[in-house]
């Protein structure tokens, strides 16, 4: 008989699901709800205990952003503290777009309402509302400023939607480079706390314009700014534009130049807008790079330029002592300024136009002429082929080497028994053409390389020519194909046929003459405790030295230098001159006229009895046939020189002492 | 129950007052506000009659004697400032002369108007003066303010009958400037200067080869391009400048006028031709 429970539990069967206590299937469900649990907390254990830095580092990067400024390069220094290059501050307004975040988007919901009230169905995206709101914004604060400046500028919109995609959190510059009497004004009316502010970035200038233009280089502009020490490699980072060494020592030496970024380190809102109110997390001022004193002296350097004039030519002078290079001139030559704040393509054009960009002092092999007869004189005198007191031929004028008559093209032709020191005063080339027969043209060539004239200089400037030759029947054989000949010993004799070296390197010549050794390295490094450069003796005996430097003493005072240097203009009371004129022939083709256009050259040293400076001048002749000579084109350049140089060594004072520059 | 309402009425009515504030319409607010200001500037005047009065009274108690002497003195200055009005006169037209022979364009004129000072405000939130004229006397926002020493500051504030004046020491105001016999602008700004200390400003953007320091100040002017302040107004001395990291400029600072604390009347000069 059924209880009255059972009869309960039958009957609610059917209303009711019966409970039990306790069932043991329900056990499953406990396991994998605490097995899900326990993953769950293990997961977040982990996440918190383990991964902690992961999300630190990834919440950081997501919030913060960098912002780099690179630091204004170092000047350039003359040897006498004479600034060459220096940063011009550089002044603009400047509107800072990361503070305008309310103010945009009440611009854009203000543009929407409109659009809305005009019923127009065919509304703009939310995207173009947005540019539209950018721009509004931008061109109120643009028309706070035209208020002020009276201008009428409006907002170039491209630029605006370029700048706020990438560089939202770099100042937009509404104008630049403001002129002193609108930076002026400005200062004073525009409110001071403001997303409007006055910016400063600086650039190049140069106080000598287009002097030493080749030397000094310019610089061009780089989205590359190298930060060693700025923290925050890995965060979203916005770079104001550096700058870059592209020409000559600024090229060079850009490393040493280059200033030390600076920058802030800011907190950002998840759509990437600056926080207000918050100061940078991290805030490092740009330092300015190390500063360079060159070797050169602005004031030679003038004198050069000016004595060049708009002839095409190159002069350079070396610190006998040090090498140190006094001046390295090149016309023509571009105001260094035009290339500042940026090389425009107009400019370019015109500089190239003129070839006035390569540095053809140290790129330009040419055929040395007769100034190469200083080395197949040491040559001569060396091997014992050629006596101090003995002519070795009798110059009338023309002589048959091969079956080619060369003439003598110096002086009236007819030197006669003319001994060495005459023959380098009156530059007889007779005399040379059978020095160098006596020598052979592999004797002559050892004896160049012996110069290094074979070889680069190493000066600190880029670019630097290799294409120098000295020929030798090897080469001509390799180069050519062909025999070498005795007119091509006469050729090289006299610096012509296939020499080719470059205006430096025959300065280094000069000066390495005046050392009575065989190299010099040039340096445009200034250094006042720099020791004399020693290196191996020419190896003459001083007999053969005397009559070496007589006769380049007498080029200046009796033979093919003669005209310039006695008249009073080039005059230097009490100073004796070692020179060497030369006139080269190379063939140009100059506006599809092809022809042979005179080189000539000058180089020198002085004073004789304690040589400090040494001279390479090299013009070339313009026109395809013109009369140009070494002694008279050259000379006056070198002449220049060296009276503004021992103008400076007897009065010292006058040398000015203009700025100290800082370190280095 | 009501008796807990009761306490909590005020804390109420307190929350209600800036609730309706905080709704109230902008229009309505800065209505308020100028109200406000209007009302409580008699107050301010009257402080300053009464300090007027005060100053009358005490020099009526000086003997015949010493205001015989007064008089003298002031006979005395009275003559040299006729001397120097004179010679001011002559080159001022000296200077026309000149501008008008190099025919540079001539400086903006401005109408002075003397104002005396009805309170001082020095502390490190405000550095200002209000004047006894305004509206009334046809001053303008933004007119510079001068005294006998130099620059004072400009107006930023004109209400009926009277004005604000932002003090140079305030760091909301920014010159252009020069280092006397110099041609390169500066950028003058004031600095956080606190309530008893005495005031500075500071300078950016000044050129490298300018030195100054305590013992060799320099007397930094208001600048002729500008076009607000009359070139040549002394803002104060430069007692430093140190060159800026990035080696492009130098700042420094500026010692301001001890007697801007205690001015008791300015000139506000209003141009004549406003842009």
């Amino acid at each position: 008989m059924p209880t009255h429970d059972t009869d309960l539990a039958d009957r609610s069967g059917n209303l009711f699901e019966s409970h039990k206590g306790y069932d043991p299937r329900i056990r499953l469900f406990y396991f994998v709800t605490a097995a899900l649990l326990l993953i769950l907390a293990g997961g977040l254990s982990y996440q918190q205990l383990f991964k902690t830095d992961v999300h630190h580092e990834r919440e950081r990067q997501q919030n913060q952003r960098r912002i780099l400024i690179p630091g204004p390069r170092g000047n350039i220094y003359d040897r006498h503290g004479q600034v060459l290059v220096r940063n011009r501050p550089r002044l603009a307004v400047v509107l800072y777009l990361d503070e305008l975040r309310s103010a945009f988007l009440a611009e854009f919901r203000r543009i929407r309402t409109n659009y809305r009230e005009t019923g127009d169905k065919d509304l703009p995206s939310s995207a173009q509302m947005s540019t539209l709101a950018r721009i509004s914004v931008v061109q109120s604060y643009l028309d706070q400023v035209n208020a002020i400046l009276g201008r009428e500028l409006t907002v170039d919109s491209a630029q605006l939607k370029k700048h706020f995609a990438s560089e939202l959190l770099l100042p937009y510059p509404l104008i630049d480079d403001l002129e002193p009497a609108d930076y002026a004004r400005l200062i004073e009316r525009l409110p001071v706390r403001s997303p409007l502010q006055l910016y400063t970035s600086n650039t190049r200038e140069y106080p000598f314009g287009s002097a030493a233009a080749h030397t000094l280089g310019y610089v061009g502009t780089t989205d590359s700014v190298e930060t060693d020490d700025f923290p925050g490699e890995d965060l979203k980072t916005f770079k104001m534009r550096g700058t870059v060494g592209r020409t000559g020592l600024e090229r060079r030496f850009d490393g040493t130049l280059q200033g030390e970024a600076g920058g802030k380190i800011f907190r950002v809102d998840p759509a990437g807008y600056k926080l207000v109110d918050r100061e940078a997390d991290v805030k490092i001022l740009p330092k300015q790079g190390k500063n360079l004193t060159t070797s050169l002296d602005i004031d030679l350097q003038l004198a050069a330029e000016q004595a060049i004039g708009d002839q095409i030519g190159s002069a350079v002078a070396l610190d006998v002592r040090t090498g140190e290079v006094l001046v390295l001139a090149r016309k023509p030559d571009y105001n260094l300024n035009d290339t500042s704040p940026h090389l425009s393509t107009a400019v370019y054009q015109d500089i190239n136009q003129r070839d006035a960009l390569t540095n053809y002092t140290i790129w330009g092999a040419y055929p040395p002429g007769s100034t190469f007869k200083i080395l197949t004189s040491i040559a001569a005198l060396r091997s014992g082929k050629v006596l101090p007191d003995q002519p070795i031929t009798n110059c009338d004028g023309v002589v048959k080497i091969g079956n080619i008559l060369y003439k003598c093209y110096n002086g009236k032709g007819h030197h006669g028994d003319v001994l060495l020191p005459d023959a380098i005063a009156h530059s007889c080339d007779i005399f040379f053409y059978e020095a160098g027969r006596l020598l052979t043209p592999d004797v002559l060539a050892a004896e160049a390389r012996r110069f290094h004239l074979d070889q680069p200089t190493g000066i600190e400037l880029p670019l630097e020519s290799h294409r120098m030759v000295i020929p030798d029947p090897a080469y001509k054989l390799r180069e050519f194909g062909e025999n070498w000949f005795s007119g091509d010993t006469a050729n090289t004799s006299i610096g012509q046929g296939f020499v080719l070296v470059t205006p430096l390197e025959m300065a280094c010549f000069i000066a390495s003459v005046a050392r009575d050794e065989v190299f010099t390295k040039p340096t445009l490094l200034h250094d006042a405790n720099a020791p004399t450069q020693h290196t191996e003796s020419i190896g003459l005996t001083s007999e053969q030295r005397a009559a070496l430097i007589a006769g380049m003493e007498g080029t200046v005072t009796y033979g093919t230098a003669k005209s310039i240097f006695s008249l009073p203009l080039y005059k230097i009371p009490g100073i004796r001159i070692a020179g060497k004129t030369g006139t080269a022939q190379v063939r140009v083709n100059k506006n599809g006229k092809v022809g042979t256009i005179n080189l000539a050259w000058f180089i020198c040293f002085a004073p004789v009895e304690k040589p400090e400076i040494a001279i390479a001048v090299m013009l070339e002749g313009e026109t395809i046939g013109e009369e140009f000579g070494g002694g008279r084109e050259a000379g006056p350049v070198a002449a220049a020189i060296l009276k503004k140089y021992f103008e400076k060594q007897a009065n010292p004072a006058a040398v000015i002492q203009a700025f100290k520059p800082a370190g280095n | 129950m009501f008796k807990r309402f009761d306490q909590a009425r005020p804390f109420l009515t307190l929350g209600l007052v800036i609730a309706a504030w905080l709704v109230l319409p902008t229009v309505i607010k800065i209505f308020a506000r100028a109200s406000f200001f209007e009302l409580t500037a008699p107050v301010s005047v009257a402080a300053s009659y009464a300090h007027d009065l005060r100053e009358y009274w005490s020099l009526r108690l000086h003997s015949n004697g010493e205001l015989i002497e007064a008089s003298r003195d002031l006979a005395r200055l009275n003559a040299s400032y006729d001397v120097a009005v004179q010679q001011n006169a002559e080159t001022l037209a000296q200077l026309n002369r000149l501008e008008g022979i190099l025919r540079l364009p001539a400086f903006p004129a401005h109408r002075s108007e003397h104002a005396r000072v009805a309170r001082r405000d020095f502390s490190g939130w405000w550095q200002q003066l209000v004047i006894r004229k305004g509206e009334n006397f046809g001053i303008p926002v933004g007119a510079p303010v001068i005294f006998s020493g130099g620059v004072v500051g400009r107006v930023t504030e004109v209400r009926a009958y009277t004005s604000v004046v932002e003090l140079i020491s305030s760091p909301g105001v920014r010159l252009a400037a020069v280092v006397e016999g110099d041609t390169r602008t500066i950028s003058y700004q004031g600095g956080v200067n606190p309530t008893f200390g005495s005031a500075v400003g500071i300078i950016e953007f000044v050129p490298l080869d300018i030195d100054a320091s305590a013992l060799h100040p320099k007397r930094l002017v208001t600048s002729s391009l500008s076009g607000i302040f009359p070139p040549g107004l002394t803002i104060g001395q430069a007692v430093k400048v140190d060159p800026s990291q990035d080696g492009l400029y130098k700042s420094g600072e500026v010692k301001l006028d001890e007697r801007l604390g205690a001015l008791t009347e300015v000139t506000v000069l209003i141009p004549l031709n406003p842009e």
